[in-house]
């Protein structure tokens, strides 16, 4: 094991390789505030990479419902079972990370899912527990609350998947930090699956071999964002480029969100990998949830968050969210307006911070009617 | 029925018994070596049940956890496998047993397939590599059997792949490959990027259940150049019985097995059910092996 330093943890670590960061770290912001679960990320996903015989259970796109939605079968509260205690010091982590609490023998703390943890997708996870009129038919430890989770491959600088195979089937490129699996090289042997703690890698049962979400690099390299980005009708996930906090840009989109504003969180960043999805948590959710789920800067990320609107910077990030197929890797405001700005600062689109927004009375006086909100 | 013809029953069963008991003497077993007895005609090299077994002295091969390097096993599994081996001058075919009361066929997540390894050094020389996997510069050569190939060879006779054999009550809406049916092949490689890739693991196009890989270390297992080797399975009574066969002369890069001389082999079984896969398996360390001199033809 080498020892690395991950910043989220706001500490070293122990990893199975050395620090090498690559060029340029592949990076992404979520608003979960505006997801509704539409799948419209997952089928996008699906039909472009995942339709092939033996991917039938395969989603590298999935969004499922938090608290009692997982995909796979409780993927996350088995791991979180088997870390024990997760404690911060302020915004130190005291606890052990999935590499750091690995068993004799293993490289990694993981599990190993079977078949049938992958066979129901979103059965049953959004079934109301009670009647509010009525109280609760359960008695439940959350009260009811709930928000959609959607989750691709984090891309992660110490992935699990990476560190986890013993024939180094699994690379992080070095031109993005797109993490990707040599389908030439895997023999199938599953260690990536039982490692990762997100469990984004999959097997597929027809070819023998592992398969992982690969942030259509293909795409990627022209400058557009992946499929599940572009075809967001809720308009929840922005792509760029994320560095490491001593060289974070203000410039920069997800910079200024998971840096600058410390808005937007990694998910799980106790398992120590380093993810690269950042997610603006819900602002509806009790904090000791949000802070198991996204670390200790939760509360604050909300706050920020219920005043995003009236922060002309933020507000004016997140209409760019959304507004074009291109890769968003700078943004300026400029008055009542958001510009995107590609690699060269050339202006890509341009958006009003504002949309025009008109109050109306519930009663329309002059037809005499009562107007319905169907929006 | 008489009391004479009862007696005469009774003689009958006796003389039987006495005749079974006879025949059931435990196979010849040598401890020092694995001895690949020469014998003339064709070999049982898709027979692991066949009579010529018998005549073959059995090697009682201690297996051991690979604890080396992580991922070990840490849970240990098959603690012995029997190995007897037949040569014919041209081809050598070994046939491993081993208890397993558990027969894994098809591959899925959390579940393997029950496999079996020969390795022999790649190449002549009194200095063996390795034995785990071999060293750089010093590859060693492996025989690779595996239950779901087998099973492959056998289900495509009848066109049932491993999704249908999974799953054999599944229904789906629709498969792009199915779509343009002049495009079918195509499609279907493009959406199973590994054969697509050419990996060599999916073994779409290889009737043996047996692949050949050479390897200088862990984790650098690559398909051999030459894939001749043969093979067979059968699980009884919850044991295993496998063939593994591959000729004494592999063509070049390969060393040549010369009847009357002595090399190494080591033997590994991977348990399905226990998720035993890649560097999860048990091993033996190197075993001697001599091959009979050939009787002169």
């Amino acid at each position: 094991m080498a020892r690395v330093y991950n910043w989220q943890l706001g500490r070293a670590m122990d990893y199975w390789y050395s620090e090498n960061r690559p060029k340029r770290q592949f990076g992404a912001v979520f608003d979960i505030n505006k997801c509704i679960a539409c799948q419209t990320c997952t089928l996008s996903c699906k039909t472009t990479w995942t339709s092939g015989r033996g991917q039938e259970f395969m989603f590298w796109n999935n969004v499922e419902t938090k608290p009692y939605g997982y995909y796979p079968l409780a993927w996350d509260v088995n791991l979180l079972e088997a870390l024990g205690p997760q404690t911060w010091d302020g915004a130190t982590y005291s606890g052990r990370t999935v590499f750091e609490a690995a068993p004799e023998g293993e490289r990694v703390l993981g599990w190993m899912p079977e078949a049938i943890d992958y066979a129901s997708p979103n059965i049953g996870e959004d079934e109301i527990n009670g009647s509010v009129d009525k109280g609760m038919a359960l008695s439940l430890p959350q009260q009811i609350w709930m928000f959609y989770l959607a989750r691709i491959c984090n891309h992660c600088t110490y992935p699990a998947c990476l560190a986890s195979c013993p024939r180094s089937s699994i690379y992080k490129r070095p031109e993005d930090g797109i993490v990707v699996l040599d389908q030439s090289r895997c023999r199938g042997y599953q260690e990536c699956v039982r490692a990762c703690p997100y469990k984004k890698v999959y097997f597929n049962p027809s070819t023998g071999t592992s398969e992982k979400c690969i942030a259509c690099f293909p795409k990627i390299e022209e400058g557009i964002q992946p499929q599940c980005f572009v075809n967001c009708i809720g308009k929840i996930r922005l792509q760029g480029w994320v560095n490491p906090p001593e060289r974070a840009r203000e410039d920069n989109p997800i910079d200024y969100l998971v840096h600058v504003r410390k808005l937007a969180l990694p998910l799980y960043p106790q398992f120590g990998l380093e993810p690269n999805v950042y997610y603006v948590p819900p602002i509806h959710v009790p904090d000791p949830f949000l802070i198991q789920m996204f670390g200790p800067g939760a509360p604050a990320a909300v706050k920020t968050y219920r005043n995003a609107r009236n922060d002309k910077t933020l507000a004016g990030l997140f209409a760019l969210f959304g507004s074009t197929e291109r890769t968003i890797p700078f943004f300026r405001i400029s008055g009542d307006e958001a510009i995107a700005l590609d690699d060269d600062h050339r202006e890509t689109v341009r958006v009003p911070i504002y949309e025009p927004l008109v109050i109306r009375p519930a009663e329309d006086p002059t037809r005499r009617i009562i107007r319905l909100n169907t929006t | 029925m008489s009391a004479h013809t009862r007696v005469s029953i009774v003689i009958v069963l006796l003389l039987a018994a006495t005749a079974s008991g006879a025949c059931r003497r435990g196979p010849a077993i040598d401890t020092t070596q694995v001895t690949a007895v020469a014998v003339t005609g064709s070999l049982p090299t898709e027979d692991p049940l066949a009579a010529a077994w018998d005549g073959a002295p059995e090697y009682p091969a201690a297996l051991l956890p690979q604890d080396i390097i992580e991922p070990k096993l840490m849970t240990a599994g098959a603690a012995r496998v029997t190995v007897r081996a037949l040569h014919n001058g041209d081809w050598i075919v070994f046939r491993l047993g081993w208890d397993d009361p558990t027969e894994n066929i098809l591959a899925q997540t959390g579940v393997t397939s029950d496999s079996a390894a020969i390795q022999l050094p790649a190449q002549a020389g009194s200095l063996v590599p390795d034995p785990a996997m071999g060293e750089a510069g010093k590859a060693v050569h492996l025989l690779y059997w595996k239950a779901l190939w087998q099973d492959d060879a056998a289900r495509a006779a009848t066109g049932q792949d491993r999704i249908a054999a999974l799953y054999p009550n599944a229904t789906t809406d629709h498969y792009p490959f199915l779509a343009n049916p002049a495009a079918k092949e195509e499609m279907a490689r493009r959406y199973a990027p590994a054969d697509a890739a050419g990996n060599p693991v999916t073994r779409r196009a290889s009737t043996s259940a047996v692949q050949e890989l050479v390897a200088e270390g862990y984790g650098t297992t690559a398909a051999a150049p030459s894939q001749q080797a043969l093979g067979h399975g059968a699980w009884r009574n919850g044991q295993w019985l496998v063939t593994i066969a591959r000729p004494l002369d592999e063509g070049p890069g390969m060393a040549r097995l010369t009847p009357g001389q002595k090399t190494f082999l080591a033997v590994a079984v991977w348990d399905g059910t226990s998720r035993q896969a890649g560097a999860r398996k048990m091993r033996s360390v190197w075993i001697p092996l001599v091959l009979q001199a050939t009787a002169a033809r």
